[in-house]
């Protein structure tokens, strides 16, 4: 009968549960997605590469990173049944009045959650699968991998460890919910839904000093954090994650305790049209808000510093690609002691890859040395050199190797090694194949190595995908967890409002004040969280920006742009389908 | 006498087929300054009515004049304008929002009207004076008593001076002290700021305050009662009279 009444109540209340089932389906799928890396096509790409290490390294990094992802979720799945528990309180309030035992309506609900949870369970890991192979299609087309290593498949290990992960946060859940209720006095159960929030703390002095508080906090954090960089952790760097968490949250707490107050004293603004209505709205829940506003602007930070981070990385490593391979190949051979001149072009040509077939400009070329050791370059081979590649590429060259130019090859000179520099052209995947093949027959030289631009390019490619792959995805994690959340909270606001609405339209506020009233308060709700975190991020950047100008050159209009590009799709999205959806559950009145 | 409220053929069916006439065929006026009631049992009709007028809900025939306006026709953007600016309302539950003051939620009737911020404060006081409610202008709702939590929803309905006031069973919820609170200061408002009052009740105490009581039955006027020069106790026998003449369920009346 117990459960009878469950799964029951689960059907009656679909829609408060509506918010939980998505929360979580949605929490599953992202996790999944996250550790079925392996399938990914651009995966399956880099590890036949079988002197890459990249892939294992990757996934020992996602196991970490899915730790931290883990924790995210589980406070998202918190807060969200929450606001289920929060819902429903009355109708909890009125079993217990009935005469149910505590233990009883903990446990009906601790049943009524476990229906919900695996029903979304299922659904979560089903969308996942879909998700990641969507997700395999789109970056293997933004890494140019080629389309014989997608397929259709779907990682055990990865299902596994999304249900177990899962199991513990639904436990976790449960217990929770279980213990809140079992101490709640049955008066505030039934009322709850008509108890405004109060800060403990109501004097405004405090709520100005807690205010400067925080922002004194906030600085000295900002301060160690560029005067100490961002790599160097040891204790202080903790203490300045702290410091400025700590802050956030005293400056949202400050914020909110006189926001109100602070517009009370401008009669104009607050007796004009809904103002008082909105703002009283937003104080309802002050302190649900100023916390999650805290939790949302930190993972918003995280969210834009690990996308601009890895984007502004992944342009710098591209740039060292290019640095470090001027040509598509180069070919490097010792002459034997007694042998006699290399002709480096007639033997590929003999092994199958004909330089002039193949290649749209190549150059062979030997390079002399002294008795000391010093290279030399002809100044008949630098010349075809400039004339193939340019100045630049001629010097680079020269600076590679540390030879000096010489007009004339001299007596006591031997030739030390023979080069072959070339471009491919039109069909380099063809030529790159020739050329292997030819390169692993040459005969009669000393020794030889050979690289290509290929071939430097799949290695540092692994590098690239790790920076950009992971660092995307945990940027859209973020924010789409924080957006998630307002949305879901909003959602849940609007519906808790509905009668208010109603009691505005029989008062005579037109639908579109009533439209402009919803806006407002979604748009406080996403732009105030928005607005400090965007101040985190940009001192955030600047030393991030200083660890990158060590490795390489700091493209910062990039990965802004990136940035922006992403926090204005997900962000702004998620705010626009927020208003769209509050209005809709409002216009019923 | 200017006439406020003018109500001719007015109809409101239920259903398909076998249709219900919620309202069938009502007439009547109100006057500038009158305080009128609408009595019946329960089925009879009288919300049906009262949401019609209060542009709530849409009748299925006739007419309905405000201030010679035929509110009938009007288009949905209009009846917001209309509601805002020239009825007041009090429900059986009040209806008061919670996360509002006492206080904001009369500003709130002046607010969306555009009243100039700074006689909002003058305006709501002295609102708040007429109805008794100075001490509790700072607490929520939920802090307040129900009589207090009505008298407040009456203030915010004549804060803004509207044409009619349409008040609902606002003693409904009431026990008879604080019932007759609200309805002294029913009289007060009506006597003291000429406002226009109609209100629908199902109890003959309350219907007792009025000058003109209308008769409800079966979604038709069945009676009409003028209170005139009597003094309140005999108007209120006389009720009982008619009341029991009505027949009906006697419990459900009174």
């Amino acid at each position: 009968m117990f459960s009878k009444l469950a799964v029951k109540n689960v059907g009656r209340s679909f829609r408060d549960y509506g918010v939980y089932f998505l929360t979580v389906a949605f929490g599953v799928c992202l996790f999944y997605v996250f550790n079925a890396l392996e399938t990914q096509s651009v995966i399956r790409y880099l590890a036949q590469n079988p002197r890459s290490s990249t892939v294992e390294a990757i996934q020992r990094l996602i196991g970490i990173l899915s730790v931290f992802v883990w924790v995210v979720l589980a406070f998202l799945i918190l807060y969200a049944s929450g606001f289920l528990v929060r819902r429903r309180a009355r109708e909890l309030g009125t079993y217990l009045m009935l005469g149910m035992e505590r233990r009883q309506v903990a446990l009906l609900l601790l049943a009524e959650t476990a229906v919900t949870a695996l029903a979304a369970l299922a659904v979560g890991l089903a969308l996942g699968v879909v998700l990641s192979q969507a997700l395999s299609l789109f970056t293997a087309g933004l890494f140019a991998v080629p389309m014989t290593f997608f397929a259709f498949s779907v990682s055990l290990p990865a299902l596994g460890k999304t249900a177990a992960a899962f199991a513990a946060i639904f436990l976790l859940v449960m217990l929770y919910h279980a213990f809140a209720i079992s101490r709640r006095r049955l008066i505030d159960l039934l009322r709850a839904r008509r108890m405004n929030q109060q800060l403990k703390v109501r004097s405004l002095g405090a709520s100005v000093v807690l205010f400067l508080l925080g922002c004194a906090l906030l600085v000295v954090a900002y301060a160690m954090l560029l005067t100490r960089g961002l790599l160097r952790v040891d204790d202080l760097f903790w203490v300045m994650i702290g410091l400025g968490s700590l802050g956030t949250l005293l400056f949202f707490r400050g914020l909110s305790g006189f926001l109100l107050r602070l517009c009370q004293t401008n009669k104009k603004l607050y007796y004009k049209n809904l103002n008082l209505f909105i703002l009283r709205q937003f104080n309802a829940s002050i302190n649900t808000t100023y916390r999650s506003m805290t939790v949302i602007c930190l993972l918003l930070l995280l969210a834009i510093g690990i996308t601009a981070t890895s984007v502004g990385l992944n342009n710098t490593v591209e740039q060292m690609a290019v640095e470090a391979q001027p040509q598509d190949v180069e070919l490097i051979a010792w002459q034997d002691e007694e042998g006699g001149a290399l002709d480096l072009p007639a033997i590929l040509k003999e092994g199958g890859f004909d330089p002039d077939q193949w290649c749209v400009r190549w150059h062979a070329f030997p390079l002399y040395q002294d008795e000391t050791g010093q290279p030399y370059l002809l100044q008949g081979d630098y010349d075809a050199c400039v004339s193939a590649w340019g100045q630049a590429g001629a010097d680079a060259f020269l600076d590679n190797w540390g030879a000096q130019l010489l007009p004339q090859a001299e007596e006591e000179m031997t030739v030390s090694r023979w080069y072959f520099l070339a471009d491919y052209a039109g069909d380099p995947q063809g030529a790159e194949e020739a050329f292997l093949q030819a390169a692993g027959e040459i005969r009669g030289a000393d020794g030889y190595q050979y690289s290509t631009r290929q071939a430097a390019w799949m290695d540092l490619m692994g590098t690239k995908v790790l920076v950009l792959f992971i660092g995307l995805y945990l940027g859209v994690v973020f924010l789409v967890a924080s957006a998630a959340v307002l949305a879901l909270q909003q959602l849940s606001q609007a519906a808790d409002s509905a009668q208010r609405y109603r009691v505005l339209s029989q008062l005579g506020v037109s639908r579109r004040m009533r439209g402009r009233a919803v806006d407002i308060q979604v748009f406080l709700a996403f732009f105030l969280p928005l607005a400090l975190a965007l101040v985190h991020a940009v001192v955030g950047m600047t030393a991030a920006n200083a660890v990158i100008a060590e490795v390489g050159k700091v493209d910062a209009a990039a990965s802004s742009a990136v940035t922006a590009l992403l926090l204005v799709a997900v962000y702004g999205g998620y705010f626009l389908a927020t208003c769209w959806g509050s209005r809709r559950l409002l216009k019923g009145g | 006498m200017e006439q406020i409220l003018n109500v001719e053929g007015l109809c409101r069916d239920y259903g398909k087929g076998a249709v219900t006439h919620a309202v069938d065929h009502v007439d009547f006026s109100v006057e500038k300054g009158e305080f009128v009631g609408i009595m019946g049992p329960s089925g009879s009709g009288k919300t049906t009515l009262l949401n019609c007028i209060s542009t709530i809900d849409t009748p299925t025939a006739g007419h309905i004049w405000v201030e010679g306006r035929d509110i009938t026709g009007l288009k949905q953007k209009e009846l917001s304008r209309f509601r805002r600016e020239r009825l007041g309302f009090v429900f059986q539950d009040c209806n008061l929002l919670d996360t509002l003051t006492a206080f904001e939620n009369i500003a709130l009737a002046l607010t969306i009207r555009k009243t100039p911020p700074q006689k909002v404060e003058s305006l709501v006081k002295e609102t708040a004076r007429l109805l008794e409610i100075t001490d509790c202008l700072d607490k929520y709702p939920y802090q307040m008593s129900g009589g207090q939590q009505q008298r407040t929803a009456a203030a915010r309905a004549i804060v803004t001076r509207p044409a009619l006031i349409l008040a609902d069973e606002p003693t409904g919820a009431l026990d008879s002290k604080a019932a007759r609170l609200l309805l002294e200061r029913f009289e007060a408002m009506n006597e003291l700021c000429e406002a226009t009052i109609l209100m629908v009740t199902h109890d003959a105490f309350t219907a007792s305050y009025c000058h003109r009581i209308l008769f409800l039955r079966d979604g038709a006027v069945f009676a009409q009662l003028e209170r005139g020069d009597q003094n309140r106790r005999d108007f209120f026998r006389r009720i009982i009279g008619v009341v029991s003449e009505l027949g009906g369920d006697q419990s459900d009346v009174l």
